[in-house]
């Protein structure tokens, strides 16, 4: 039976002014497994991050990492953890071997070790040939992978990712992805990380955790989320003029046999329904009889999205957080070029 | 013991840092020479009253531009806590095994022995225009030291406001409105004996004050130890000080 190595029960951080970041979080993750918290920003994701690697003590609640309590065991939770920041927490003024060299001693690795694996995290990254270039000459995507190959340095039992990709675009992403596969398979490390990408947690987590308000929602992997719909989603518009008759509408649709579950958004119906292409027709029949026209209809297989919009009852658009920290990210970058 | 070791670490950051940054090292010392040339000759008619020993106000005003120097270069050691804390390195290296004090006395000592490299540079210029140090070599030598502890002090302090201001810009104004005040109401460009009385009490009471003295003593009379002696055992018990309490204010500010 697979083991804990991350087991939290009802932590909980409260910050000044009374705000509930996280409300009462319980959850586990087994050794060598990739979990992943899924959730907008401010969901509290970074706030759980910083409570279990022991930068920051839980209003209430208890959780442990490696078997050591991070309240209590703080010392030894950090020897057997590593963390790659949303921030990129890399020194431009260094070269990327320094860098690395830096994060080792740290870790106080001895001496013939460390030039052994600050080559081999290298290679793993790709960025052997530009090892002594200083890091204020590196794009974006070749910080993020410094940073993630610093988290590796120690060869830590569990790493702790947070928004891996934030910023990046779409190429360098899947490259990132595919350093985490790949340093899952090869390392046996388990990764515990955060994301507000539906595609990234979707592609990346055996497991994951949805997080909203400081709670998590529901726990399960991507494509047991998904069957958990209970059908195709059709998405259902009617136009302005429909008016009531759509609430009609809808209360019948509801009554018809293939359907589950009907969740209305700001201006359409989502609808899950057992045989989707079957539905839709019976759809037009019942909602016509109503006295409703029906705008706009969409059929599809259920993806995170309608994953996280069933359970938080909104849609987690990754345009809007994602902006302010692209925003934020420029600001840095430019700041630290000064 | 790994906290000698972290400090190191983190010290070694910070001068990897620094080496390059050109620029920083340049800018810091042109600023002070203009100063020594500038002041160094307007201020020549008081020359007689500087006291036995002081030939021209050069003499007279090289220790004080060369403890400038330190406190301009100490005013750093919080910066760099402030910067950390906006990158995320700050957390990083919270992340890490590592002594927590080793963070802060690895900043300050690396930004005091930056701040000792500019002031023997000013050192070497002052020297070059034509200032005294009647004590020769040693006598320099014994200048960066004194100077050195002075600069540990200022980083402490800066450091400890860095950790609790968590903002560039206002730690800046916030060092430069105590730095300022510290220069002027110390002898470092002014002799005592000719400031009013209430100003002559706030400068006994100056740190700076004390660190001028035997830096002076020792570049323009000799090895005077009856005065050097004192005055250096008050900054350096100042300076321990300072130093724990902007490591136990650092600690604070993380946990």
């Amino acid at each position: 039976m697979p083991s804990s190595i991350i087991k939290t029960e009802n932590l909980t951080k409260i910050y000044s002014g009374n705000i509930k970041a996280v409300d009462n979080v319980s959850f586990e993750v087994e050794e060598e497994e990739i979990y992943g918290f899924l959730g907008p920003n401010g969901a509290g994701k970074t706030t759980t991050i910083l409570m279990l690697i022991t930068l920051l003590k839980p209003t209430s609640g208890k959780a442990t990492v490696c078997g050591f309590d991070i309240a209590k065991e703080q010392a030894k939770v950090r020897d057997c953890i590593g963390y790659v920041s949303q921030d990129t927490a890399v020194d431009e003024n260094l070269t990327g071997k320094e860098n690395l060299l830096l994060q080792g001693r740290f870790y106080h690795l001895p001496k013939d070790i460390l030039e052994k694996r600050i080559n081999e995290v290298l290679e793993m990254v790709d960025l052997a040939d530009r090892a002594n270039s200083l890091v204020s000459t590196y794009s974006g995507g070749m910080r993020k992978r410094l940073d993630i190959a610093e988290g590796l340095i120690h060869r830590p039992k569990v790493l702790f990712v947070d928004e891996p990709t934030l910023g990046l675009d779409i190429q360098t992403r899947h490259k990132i992805w595919e350093y985490i596969q790949r340093l899952r398979i090869e390392s046996h490390m388990t990764i515990f990380l955060t994301t507000h990408y539906m595609d990234e947690a979707d592609k990346l987590c055996d497991r994951i955790g949805i997080i909203d308000y400081g709670q998590i929602k529901v726990v399960g992997e991507p494509n047991e989320l998904k069957n958990q719909i209970g059908g195709d989603i059709i998405t259902l518009r009617f136009t302005n003029e429909t008016g009531s008759h759509a609430n009609q509408a809808v209360e019948e649709v509801k009554k018809l046999s293939s359907i589950e579950n009907v969740v209305p958004t700001k201006d359409s119906f989502n609808v899950v329904a057992k045989d989707g292409e079957t539905t839709v027709p019976k759809i037009f029949e019942v909602a016509s009889k109503a006295g409703a026209t029906i705008e706009s209809i969409s059929l599809k297989r259920p993806a995170l999205d309608d994953v996280f919009m069933t359970y938080t009852g909104r849609e987690l658009r990754e345009e809007t957080g994602s902006k302010d920290d692209l925003m934020r990210e420029r600001i840095r970058m430019r700041r630290a070029r000064m | 013991m790994s906290i000698l070791g972290d400090t190191w670490n983190v010290c070694w950051r910070e001068l990897k840092r620094f080496r390059r940054q050109p620029a920083r090292i340049l800018m810091s010392i042109v600023q002070p020479i203009i100063w020594l040339a500038l002041l160094g000759n307007m201020m020549q008619a008081i020359t007689p009253m500087l006291g036995p020993g002081i030939r021209s106000y050069l003499d007279y005003m090289a220790p004080g531009i060369v403890v400038m120097t330190t406190i301009f270069g100490g005013v750093f050691g919080g910066m760099s806590v402030v910067w950390d804390r906006r990158f995320g390195f700050l957390n990083k290296m919270l992340a890490a095994p590592i002594s927590r004090s080793a963070i802060p006395i690895g900043k300050m000592i690396a930004s005091s022995l930056i701040s000792a490299l500019q002031a023997t540079l000013i050192l070497c210029a002052a020297i070059v225009m034509g200032a005294n140090v009647a004590t020769g070599p040693l006598g320099a030598v014994a200048v960066i030291l004194i100077a050195l502890v002075l600069c540990l002090m200022l980083s402490g302090i800066s450091l400890a406001l860095g950790a609790v201001i968590k903002s560039h810009e206002t730690l800046m104004v916030v060092m430069n409105f105590l730095t300022m005040p510290l220069m002027f109401t110390s002898n470092a460009l002014f002799p005592k004996n000719l400031m009013p009385g209430w100003l002559q009490t706030i400068a006994d009471w100056n740190p700076i004050t004390h660190t001028i003295e035997p830096i002076r003593t020792i570049t323009t009379n000799g090895w005077d130890w009856a005065n050097i002696l004192p005055n250096v055992a008050i900054i350096a018990v100042i300076t321990l000080a300072v130093m724990a309490i902007a490591t136990w204010v650092f600690r604070r500010s993380i946990s």
